[in-house]
């Protein structure tokens, strides 16, 4: 049974803005998230590595990224849903819930 | 992991949430010009069909596609581009939106054209197809108010 609990991971702002981002969809791409966030492209890259890393986002190929879409009036996520960093395909997809 | 977040903080982070979330939904809402260019293609469809030339339904039938096609295409441009919306967003109340205006929007515009044409006026179809396009010009933003409603309220982490 998985307990609830708050991750410091996305509550850094520019990822809590990223997840939430992709939280309202199937998936964005790079171009979009970067100037909703106003980021440059090298601190994007870091903040989705760390986040592809904790299993929240997949990114694929054509610079997208995607993260597992939370169920209608469901509790935001709150800890990682996985650690394998080996779907780091180039192809874009969304990850698997 | 941090056990004790502060209320303020939480409130926060819920606003930008929130705020982001709806930056993605934003790009889904067709813009109003496009509810008015789908109307007054219906209308120049219908007067090359009045007119009952081949030259003149061909070419308003070509208008018609191309315009549609370029209509579609740059509205939904930005939103395909970037960012596709999640399953989910649009629920059964949406679809009902969307089925019941199109519905609308058909039954009152051929209801006019027959009527119209029952009574022996002249150019039924393009007199039908103006309140058509009127009622697409005044009720697709409508429409889009309505669904922009529904997917902010269908977020996740929105209460139910």
């Amino acid at each position: 049974m998985s307990t609830v609990r708050f991750d410091d991971l996305i509550h850094a702002p520019t990822r809590l803005g990223i997840v939430s981002l992709l939280a309202a969809s199937q998936w964005a791409d790079f171009k979009f998230i970067r100037d909703s966030l106003g980021l440059s492209d090298s601190a994007l890259s870091k903040q989705l590595t760390i986040l592809e890393e904790a299993g929240y986002v997949q990114s694929a190929k054509g610079s997208s990224a995607s993260v597992p879409a939370p169920q209608p009036g469901s509790p935001l996520p709150g800890t990682p849903r996985s650690n394998d960093t080996s779907r780091r395909s180039r192809k874009l997809s969304p990850a698997p819930a | 992991m941090n056990e004790h977040l502060r209320p303020e903080e939480a409130a926060q982070a819920l606003t930008e949430i929130r705020q982001r979330q709806q930056q993605v939904i934003d790009l889904a809402v067709l813009p109003t010009w496009y509810w008015w260019a789908i109307g007054a293609l219906t209308v120049i469809l219908a007067a090359g069909v009045d007119t009952n030339t081949p030259a003149a339904i061909g070419t308003t039938v070509a208008v018609f596609v191309l315009g549609i096609l370029a209509a579609t295409g740059w509205a939904l441009a930005g939103t395909l581009r970037h960012a596709q919306l999640r399953d989910g967003l649009v629920d059964r109340r949406g679809v009902a939106a969307i089925l019941g205006f199109v519905a609308l929007t058909v039954g009152i515009t051929l209801g006019l054209a027959f009527a119209l044409r029952a009574t022996s006026v002249s150019y039924p179809a393009t007199l039908a197809a103006v309140v058509g396009g009127l009622g697409m010009g005044i009720g697709g933003p409508i429409l889009m108010r309505r669904l922009h409603r529904i997917m902010l309220a269908n977020r996740a982490g929105s209460p139910r």
